[in-house]
């Protein structure tokens, strides 16, 4: 598959790589590599990897499948520098650069993902069984996506049917915890006509990890995605996409709680609809007209099923529409004339975004709508300099308009090194929560008011008598919210040697604007309203290394690792200023915190580590994937009372190790059985509520 | 003033042995005391009015009291009232017939060697001197998953008396026995541990 889809690659590259003036190595080996290497998050166009200016990490199909991986989250764990962690809302997320979930956008095929909890997006809900490969940019990329690019983008990138034979696979797997996982994947090509169709069905019956704690930890759970896509080239100049996307999942929440077993279920369901017409107008000239729309749907319902009471009913229906249209020109007009300011390739779009969100704790349905128009210039002013600078423009009907530039530079010192450096602009529109909640804790009596409410809500409060003393003025409620930013940089190098390559990267990331919760007034009964504010300033800074090498033509390692430091401005300061005390642990009384103690952000390791093995055995048509990670410790939340993360604090996990590993072997030509185990060390934490112990699993695919 | 001449004051109370010679009128010592486990029940809450007698202290006699003018500061539940200003409008509090104030300031216990400069709050129509809810006045409430309360570290109140004299306090702990690494499920509330310092000289202002 891979030797046919090549020439249409080379097809593909060909009218899009202009102006590169790379050194190319000629060797056919390493040119077939790169031409699979192509990815389009980066800059909209398609681009060798090695050429970008960029820290860009590549999931290819191969690392997916003989990792024996079947959910997004668990491959992108294992990565360099990404890390999928639970947060203190009880969520899990992925970190990149040491930023939140909150902060990085995913994309299936170009087009953003909605559909978050408390700002995590859950990458367990998509499925890797129809994944071509997996994009990942590091760094603010704002200038071409908007908001919510700030650490990073993750962009999923789907199987294109490329042959005229019906081909696919349908595969079954089954592990520990009677987990299930069934794929169908068919694709065909005619003349004019291809189209794709996927399915899959994951389920589990999920575990506990605490006996003392009645319920699992993990309840029992049944999920489908289903994924149909149909490409019609009208003519050579023309061409059609067009993909729907369903997800539907159905867990069980029943739990207990003061000796009531509350019954009911989480139902999550998505919607992606996605048509993209691609217009070549001249050789050096693309444009795509593209419209997209998804709904994400989440309902919760538990009640006590003798008497009936219900004890939570949430409902939450966030719909996203976008249309966009788009274009790429190539000024170059042959390869030997691709050097110079004149010979560059602009990319230029604009769109409108529509977003809407119904839920409990809301008023009413909330509709977002921002306008927006990029432009990015890709050339290269010298054989060995390219230079990528661009810019986003984005009015949004909450927030303030948003500018967003960024500027990228690559530079091939030789033929084996090359240093790469950026800086850009990132930002977050405040979310619908932060502006429009509306939530008083039943249990406690606090309430929560999103910003854009907050005055009238709390003017309802009083009217009711509930309010004891407001302690913000009206003007602190009255200027909007601004939008939270950050400025990154990155700095890095490419070396190939011998048979192995070796990438370096400089972070840091500076944030403003963060929003977090304030109080606003107190109440009658103790406790207090909070609304939201732009108040943090943070920043990530650290460096990651990556190493590959080809020991021989059959044993391929790699090792990456990353170190990274997460600071809240102003706490640092206070800690210098002998502003923030611990208790002694053996009288009680406060001590001011030493510099050395206070030990940054939540959920953030200071340490992370991997190191891979792919062993190959052609004679056997075998071949074994092992990966083994390593996560220094790291605190969860702040348990002494000084508001951050000191090292008196008891909530850390200690650092620990996971053993990954698959072994695949194919017979008979087109089956392959797979048998592995996950999490080979047995490592357990009652805080890691996502990791469950070893995890054995034995997959049968058929390829057809 | 450093911690080191501030410890040996410290010394100079606990042994009592300390006469003043070099002063003109001398003053009687200030008075390092620890109170564990002072026990202040509320009814009601999680939702319900909340209810119930507040447990009195007078700094004085370093006791808990049940008279009805001789207390300066009084606890229930979280809350914490001072025989001073007026009644918050709370169910059940006590009369406010005393002339108490307090200031809170950040830092260690050792740190604050003075009442001198500090502006005096008292009790006031819906609003404790002391503010309610977490991280507002003296602890912060941990949420999912410990719902632990905690003296918020590094924050000193200072007392003007009933009677006129100077205190700062520092609170340890609000469960039964202030463990180390308290536990909701087996650590029982409120049980208040504080420490203090009380200056017996009235209108004295020094904590040294």
């Amino acid at each position: 598959m891979r030797l046919k889809s090549a020439p249409i690659l080379l097809l593909i590259t060909g009218q899009l790589l202009y102006a590169q003036g790379q050194v190319k190595n000629t060797k056919d080996t390493i040119l077939s590599q790169q031409l699979d290497e192509v990815i389009v998050t980066a800059t909209r166009t398609e681009r060798q990897l090695s050429s970008l200016p960029l820290p860009v990490t590549l999931v290819d199909r191969k690392q997916i499948i003989t990792s024996g991986t079947v959910r997004l989250n668990e491959i992108l764990n294992e990565q360099t520098g990404i890390i999928t962690v639970t947060d203190e809302s009880g969520f899990q997320g992925v970190q990149i650069q040491g930023i939140a979930s909150d902060y990085i956008l995913i994309l299936i095929d170009g087009v953003p993902l909605v559909g978050r909890s408390a700002g995590n997006f859950d990458l367990s809900r998509l499925t890797v069984g129809n994944i071509k490969q997996i994009e990942v940019v590091k760094g603010p990329a704002s200038s071409l996506y908007g908001s919510e690019a700030l650490g990073g983008v993750i962009n999923i990138i789907t199987e294109k049917p490329t042959t005229k034979e019906l081909i696919g696979n349908a595969s079954y797997r089954i592990g520990s915890y009677t987990q299930q996982d069934i794929n169908l994947d068919l694709k065909q090509g005619f003349k004019k006509f291809r189209y794709g169709f996927f399915v899959n069905r994951f389920s589990s019956n999920g575990y506990d990890l605490n006996e003392d704690v009645e319920g699992q930890t993990v309840n029992p759970f049944t999920n489908y995605t289903l994924n149909g896509r149909v490409y019609y080239d009208f003519n050579d100049k023309l061409s059609l996409f067009t993909s729907g996307r369903f997800y539907d999942q159905n867990q069980d929440a029943g739990f207990t709680l003061n000796d009531i077993q509350y019954e009911g279920d989480t139902k999550e369901r998505e919607w992606n609809a996605h048509t993209r017409l691609d217009h070549k107008w001249t050789p050096n000239l693309t444009m795509s007209y593209e419209l997209y729309y998804t709904n994400y749907l989440a309902k919760e319902l538990l009640a006590d099923p003798i008497s009936t009471d219900v004890l939570s009913d949430s409902d939450f229906d966030q719909k996203l529409f976008r249309p966009e249209i788009r274009g790429s020109y190539t000024f170059a007009q042959n390869n030997n004339e691709n050097i110079g300011l004149q010979n560059g390739t602009l990319t230029a779009g604009a769109g409108l975004q529509v977003d809407e969100l119904d839920r409990t704790y809301f008023d009413e349905t909330i509709n977002f709508t921002s306008q927006y128009v990029y432009a990015q210039y890709d050339f290269n002013p010298l054989e060995k300099l390219n230079v990528i600078a661009g810019a986003r423009f984005d009015n949004h009907s909450e927030y303030n308009n948003q500018f967003s530039p960024k500027l990228a530079l690559r530079y091939q010192l030789n033929e084996n090194l090359a240093i790469k450096g950026s800086v850009g602009y990132g930002f977050k529109a405040p979310d619908f929560r932060q502006l429009y909640f509306d939530f008083t804790n039943s249990a406690v009596g606090y309430t929560v008011l999103g910003y854009n409410v907050a005055l009238d809500k709390l003017q309802e409060l009083e009217e009711q008598r509930q309010i004891l003393n407001v302690v913000v003025s009206e003007d602190d409620l009255s200027k909007p919210l601004e939008a939270e930013s950050s400025v990154g940089y990155n700095l890095g190098f490419n070396l190939k040697h011998g048979r192995g390559t070796t990438d370096v990267n400089f972070f840091r990331n500076d944030f403003k604007n963060l929003i977090d919760t304030r109080i606003i007034a107190s109440k009658t009964n103790g406790q207090n309203v909070f609304s939201y504010m732009n108040f943090d300033e943070i920043y990530t800074t650290g460096f990651e290394i990556n190493s590959d090498y080809k020991l021989t033509d059959h044993l391929n390692i790699s090792a990456g690792y990353q170190l990274l430091f997460a600071f809240d401005k102003q706490n640092k300061q206070d800690v210098k200023d002998n502003q923030v005390f611990v208790r002694d642990a053996e009288n009680g009384q406060s001590v001011a915190l030493a510099q050395s103690a206070y030990f940054g952000l939540v959920n953030r390791s200071r340490h992370n580590a991997n190191f891979k093995v792919y062993y190959d055995i052609p004679s056997a048509n075998t071949h074994i994937n092992m990966r083994v990670l390593y996560r220094s410790k790291y605190a969860q939340y702040d348990t002494n009372g000084n508001g951050l993360i000191d090292s008196f604090d008891t909530s850390f996990i200690d650092g620990f190790v996971t053993v990954n590993a698959a072994v695949s072997k194919t017979f008979y030509s087109d089956f392959t059985l797979q048998v592995g185990a996950n999490n080979l060390l047995d490592y357990t934490d009652n805080n890691i509520p996502t990791m469950p112990g070893i995890q054995g699993y034995v997959k049968l695919n058929y390829q057809f | 003033m450093t911690k080191n001449i501030l410890t040996v004051v410290f010394l100079a109370v606990a042994f009592a042995s300390c006469s003043n010679d070099d002063d003109s009128t001398p003053l009687d010592p200030v008075q390092a005391e620890t109170i564990s486990n002072l026990y202040a029940p509320q009814t009601g809450g999680q939702g319900q009015p909340v209810g119930g007698e507040f447990a009195k202290f007078d700094f004085e006699t370093g006791a808990i009291t049940t008279s009805e003018t001789d207390w300066d500061i009084a606890f229930r539940g979280s809350t914490i009232a001072i025989n001073g200003g007026v009644k918050t409008g709370t169910a059940d509090e006590p009369e406010r017939n005393g002339n108490v104030g307090v200031a809170e300031v950040t830092g260690t216990l050792a740190s604050v060697t003075t009442a001198d400069g500090l502006t005096f709050k008292q009790d006031a129509d819906a609003a404790f001197a002391i503010a309610t809810g977490s991280d507002n006045g003296w602890y912060n409430y941990a949420g999912s998953p410990t719902h632990l309360i905690t003296p918020i570290p590094g924050k000193v109140f200072v007392f003007r008396t009933t009677t006129g004299n100077y205190a700062k306090v520092e609170l340890i702990s609000y469960y039964e026995d202030a463990p180390a690494e308290p536990d909701i499920l087996t650590d029982a509330t409120p049980y208040y541990t504080f420490n203090y310092i009380y200056n017996p000289n009235e209108g004295e202002t020094s904590f040294e």
